[in-house]
């Protein structure tokens, strides 16, 4: 047994040795190569001059602008009045009636703590004087989630009826998922204007999957005994799917309304790219005038809408949960504090006014039903009994309505309420900027700014460039279509060849390749600083705690407020760029380390510990070769969203295939930004392909 | 139950989209464009604010970046105007307008284009672009125009640049600026940065004057830098274009050397408003028409808003009411 794991083992170090060699030899030429052409590598003129993809797709556009320019201005249009007519009503209406038609849902659903909240957050809205752009943002969310929701559902319920639907809608769900959000974004553009119209289209794309997914797999997973007593019954099949179905894949259905919200409210505000209105524009106009404390503010509105947003669509698909009615119930403190005596004191008013208010509401909604069915009853007298029903039900609906109605009615009539009031103004942008220039000023933070630029430039950046610029051409596409047969297989290695050769006919190889080399860099601090912090996270909880705290908000907020504190401290250029790259898209191999280690079991550990391991051992010869899968899981995760962030690293001067889009936009030149932007979602689908197979690879080989 | 809930939801939202349809063109709307520099911010902000003001417009700002996809926004319709449009940064100009520029009774500049964009008028503000060092390393190294650039040319040098010199050049490929194509026909042995927005590039210029750090910036004037710091301009051969006009991209950006554009400096801009015929063709929007006719801005007018705004950091709109509250003498004219 034991000769059999030493043989085992050696033959797996013998293994290794080979792979490391080959490694080696392979980097070795690479050097060899590309110390000895002269300049960057260029694909050969004919393929490039032959392949002029740039010029086909502008041509391709102009037809498509001549010729179905009619359509798609119409389903613009109609978005557009949609949007407007929202907007519209949200901007016009006082601000009293906007706070009610947050609040009370808020509080119905979520209960006084949820309720509160609301409030917080329209306040913050108002008192940072972001008004406007946040209610514009809500409007662009709502809008699209409106009609993801109900395409999303028409078509998951159509997936759910028919395998043959399931299996064609898969890969392109897939798709929708993998492609990142700004390759559509540019597109959606040229075909459907700028602002709210394509705005809202790209956000449909990227967040329909879930709604479609999680509704076909609530339906499917309907009991077969509840179907089949049902169809003993007698029920249709239609009957079936409308009265049994759909009902019993509710909780399914909103947790998928859950994730579509807050898959929307990130795009939409990703898409002042292509000039959609919000918080998004501010904080993009923040970042041109480099005012931090602006640019902070954008991002907590949207840090706080997001939680408000999340915590409102979850409350409302629990199932709540019913105490004994023998406790007093609390609204606002935690229910453990009971004991305390000072808890049941605060709690005390709480509890009258709530049973006030409902006493109210339900008495004023069973006058209104008893109306209404007095009215009905008339005519019908059965429909009359479930219409009234219905109504005395839902008490806290009509209630709802009449505080809507006596703030508008106010606002007409009486005084004028308006927008939110001026004076309750509090700004947090002063001490913000003041902290954050009083650091751009401190010498030694310079002068560690400075070092860290001048470190990461030379030793990191430049050589990276050149080198992989400097490389043949065929060669790089040969390391990476070896790296794709060993890792996927043969059919994989002809896709990225093909990919490959896209790029290089494209004629931005080199654009492509700085794109590479920035990613990589990106990817490499990533891991030497986010490592080592998981691994902290993983033996300390209260550590980790805070760090999940602080790893949500980063990855709530809009990627480009990272922009301007590393513009302030680092100045311009490609340094910047790739630090901005490193803030963004750290968090996952922060918690994909600490999750992998926490992950191995007690026991793995324990009997490392009791050969006599030391910690360290432990750590090194154990915990990390188990938690490699989900290590590597976290790197790729961390390499897509470094691609994604090189599409707003030339607003502080990146370079590579982001800066080619840009210039395409602004050039109005489609072929040219589409190309790049083709170029760079190319390289993220190759690389991404390799890690997760190799993951699969190493997970079998661990028997996981 | 639940379901009714989700049925009714929906209807509700069917509602409001056929509610929509009437709604849509009820006010009279313009859709104006968020310039990506601070001045041309600032000169549209005016003309919004008085079209709101005074003529009961809602106008719609969209942040845009300038360039020829601006221009083909416009002429497409998908935006109503635009300001402050510099005639020497937009290559569209001339394909697009059909026009003759005036600024104060003279004609300033003339268009053959195909009419696609409307020129509404000047916005008066006269602009002038240069490249620019601090005062401090003029006086040190003795600088008195580009010519003595080169032989300081280390000075200049950062880590990304070697041993050439760093121009933190024009921010954004769109505004053709040709800064690196200027430097070698120049001879000027340095490096141009692009670094992507205004603010990467002031950020940049500003944390140098701080340091008393030599460095050699593209900037165009007016502008609050200059309010803050003292720069002194390195008077760049005078503006000429090449007889026939070689360098665009039908010609195949064949420059003529020396001799003219890219290789001297840039012209002084009468800038412009431009704007959707159709849209400016509307019996509705004749007022609108006629205040951007009478239009004009004073350069001096724009650089005090830029200090409030750029250097006290104040809120744009805010600012623009304050200036039109407290100087009807100067923009009542526009309205007549």
């Amino acid at each position: 047994m034991s000769s059999n794991t030493e043989l085992a083992g050696k033959s797996n170090q013998s293994k290794n040795i080979i792979t490391y060699l080959i490694i080696g030899i392979v980097f070795l030429i690479a050097l060899w190569l590309s110390s000895q052409s002269e300049g960057p590598s260029k694909f050969p003129k004919v393929v490039t001059d032959e392949f002029t993809f740039t010029a086909w797709v502008n041509e391709g556009e102009d037809f498509l602008k001549k010729n179905y320019r009619w359509m798609t201005k119409i389903i613009a249009g109609y978005i557009k009045a949609c949007y407007y007519f929202v907007e519209d009503f949200l901007l016009e209406s006082p601000w009293l009636l906007i706070t009610a038609i947050i609040f009370l849902p808020c509080m119905i659903a979520g209960g006084l703590k949820l309720g509160l909240y609301s409030l917080f957050v329209v306040y913050f809205w108002g008192a940072t004087g972001m008004w406007e752009p946040s209610l514009q943002t809500v409007a662009l969310m709502g809008l699209s989630v409106l009609l993801c929701v109900f395409f999303g559902f028409i078509l998951g319920v159509l997936c759910s009826q028919s395998d043959r639907f399931e299996g064609f809608m898969k890969p392109v769900l897939d798709t929708m998922q993998v492609m990142p959000a700004f390759v559509y974004l540019f597109p959606a553009l040229f075909f459907f204007g700028i602002g709210g119209a394509p705005a809202i289209l790209a956000t449909m794309i990227y967040a329909m999957p879930p709604i479609i997914r999680l509704t076909n797999t609530g339906i499917r997973q309907v009991p077969a005994q509840t179907i089949e007593s049902a169809t003993s019954f007698g029920s249709s099949k239609l009957q079936l799917l409308f009265k049994i179905k759909i009902p019993l894949s509710l909780p399914s259905i909103m947790m998928g309304i859950n994730q579509v919200i807050m898959m929307a409210l990130a795009l939409v505000v990703l898409a002042c790219f292509i000039g959609a209105e919000g918080i998004g524009g501010q904080v993009w106009q923040a970042i041109r005038r480099l005012d931090v404390g602006w640019a902070m503010e954008g991002g907590l509105c949207i840090l706080f809408m997001a939680i408000m947003f999340d915590r409102f669509s979850s409350a409302f698909s629990k199932t709540k949960e019913r105490l004994p009615s023998d406790v007093q119930k609390f609204y606002l403190l935690p229910q453990g504090w009971a004991k305390y005596h000072l808890a049941r004191l605060i709690e005390k008013p709480l509890k009258i006014t709530h049973d006030v208010m409902k006493y109210i509401c339900v008495f004023t909604t069973n006058l209104i039903a008893y109306f209404i069915k007095f009215l009905i009853s008339t005519v019908n007298k059965t429909s009359a009994e479930d219409i009234g029903e219905f109504i005395s039900k839902r008490y806290y609906i009509i209630p709802s309505f009449i505080v809507f109605f006596i703030i508008t009615i106010i606002d007409l009539y009486f005084i004028k309420i308006g927008s939110f009031p001026e004076e309750w103004r509090l700004s947090i942008r002063q001490p913000i900027t003041n902290a954050v220039e009083s650091l751009t000023v401190n010498p030694g933070f310079i002068a560690f700014t400075k070092s860290l630029r001048a470190f990461v430039y030379l030793n990191l950046l430049r050589p990276l460039d050149i080198f992989l610029t400097h490389i043949p051409w065929w060669y790089t596409m040969a390391v990476f279509i070896a790296l794709g047969y060993i890792t996927v297989g043969i059919r994989f290695a002809l896709i990225t060849t093909l990919l490959l050769l896209f790029i290089g006919a494209c004629g931005i190889w080199s654009h492509s390749m700085i794109t590479l080399s920035s990613v990589l860099v990106s990817v490499a601090l990533c891991f030497v600083i986010g490592v080592p912090l998981g691994i902290i996270a993983s033996y300390n909880e209260r550590f980790r705690n805070i760090q999940n705290v602080v790893l949500d908000a980063m990855q709530t907020l809009p990627y480009f407020c990272y922009l301007i504190p590393v513009l302030m401290f680092f100045g311009g250029g490609t340094v910047s760029a790739v630090l901005a790259t490193v803030i963004y898209s750290i968090p996952p191999i922060i918690r994909l380390t600490s999750l992998g280690l926490t992950q191995v079991s007690g026991t793995y550990s324990e009997v490392s510990r009791s050969f006599g391991g030391t910690l360290i051992q432990t750590l090194n010869k154990v915990k990390f070769p188990l938690a490699v899968p989900s290590l590597v899981i976290g790197f790729n995760q961390t390499v897509i969203m470094a691609f994604a962030m090189q599409i707003v690293t030339p607003l502080i001067g990146g370079k590579g295939l982001g800066l080619e889009v840009f210039n395409g936009l602004a050039r109005s030149d489609t072929g040219r930004g589409l190309a790049a932007g083709i170029g760079i979602v190319l390289l993220a689908i190759i690389i991404d392909r390799i890690t997760l197979a190799w993951t699969k690879k190493q997970r079998e080989a661990l028997g996981l | 139950m639940k379901l009714t809930k989700t049925i009714s939801a929906l209807f509700l939202s069917l509602v409001l989209l056929i509610g929509s349809l009437g709604q849509a063109n009820a006010a009279k709307r313009l859709h104006a464009a968020i310039a990506d520099w601070t001045g041309g911010i600032i000169t549209c902000e005016v003309a919004v604010a008085i079209l709101e003001r005074e003529y009961g417009y809602k106008v719609k700002q969209t942040v845009f970046p300038s360039g020829t996809g601006l221009w083909e926004a416009i002429a497409a319709g998908e935006i109503d105007f635009a300001c402050e449009s510099w005639p020497s940064y937009a290559e569209a100009d001339s394909v697009m307008l059909n026009e003759d520029l005036i600024y104060e009774g003279k004609v300033v500049g003339s268009y053959s284009g195909d009419g696609s964009v409307d020129l509404l008028g000047t916005s008066g503000i006269i602009g002038l672009s240069d490249y620019w060092i601090p005062k401090y390393a003029a006086e040190e190294f003795g600088i008195k125009t580009w010519k003595d650039l080169n032989k300081h040319k280390a000075k200049f040098a950062t880590i990304e640049t070697g041993n050439r010199g760093r121009l933190i050049g024009c921010p954004v490929a769109g505004w053709n600026c040709h800064d690196q194509k200027r430097l070698d026909i120049l001879g000027i042995d340095f490096q141009a940065d692009e670094l992507g927005t205004e603010a990467a590039a002031i950020a940049e210029a500003k944390a140098a004057y701080m340091r008393k750090e030599p460095f050699l910036l593209y900037l165009w004037s007016p502008h609050w830098f200059f309010g803050e710091f003292d720069m002194v301009g390195v008077q760049l051969p005078e503006h000429k274009v090449c007889d026939p006009d070689t360098f665009t991209e039908a010609g195949n950006w064949k420059d003529c050397g020396k001799k003219g554009w890219p290789g001297t400096g840039w012209a002084k801009d009468y800038t412009m408003n431009y704007g959707n015929p159709a849209v400016f063709a509307k019996a509705e929007n004749a007022d609108a028409k006629k205040f951007f006719e009478n239009m004009s801005l004073q350069n001096i007018d724009q650089a005090k808003m830029l200090v409030e705004v750029d250097i006290k950091k104040r809120d744009v709109k805010e600012v623009v009411a304050e200036w039109l509250d407290n100087n009807p003498d100067k923009w009542k004219p526009w309205l007549k």
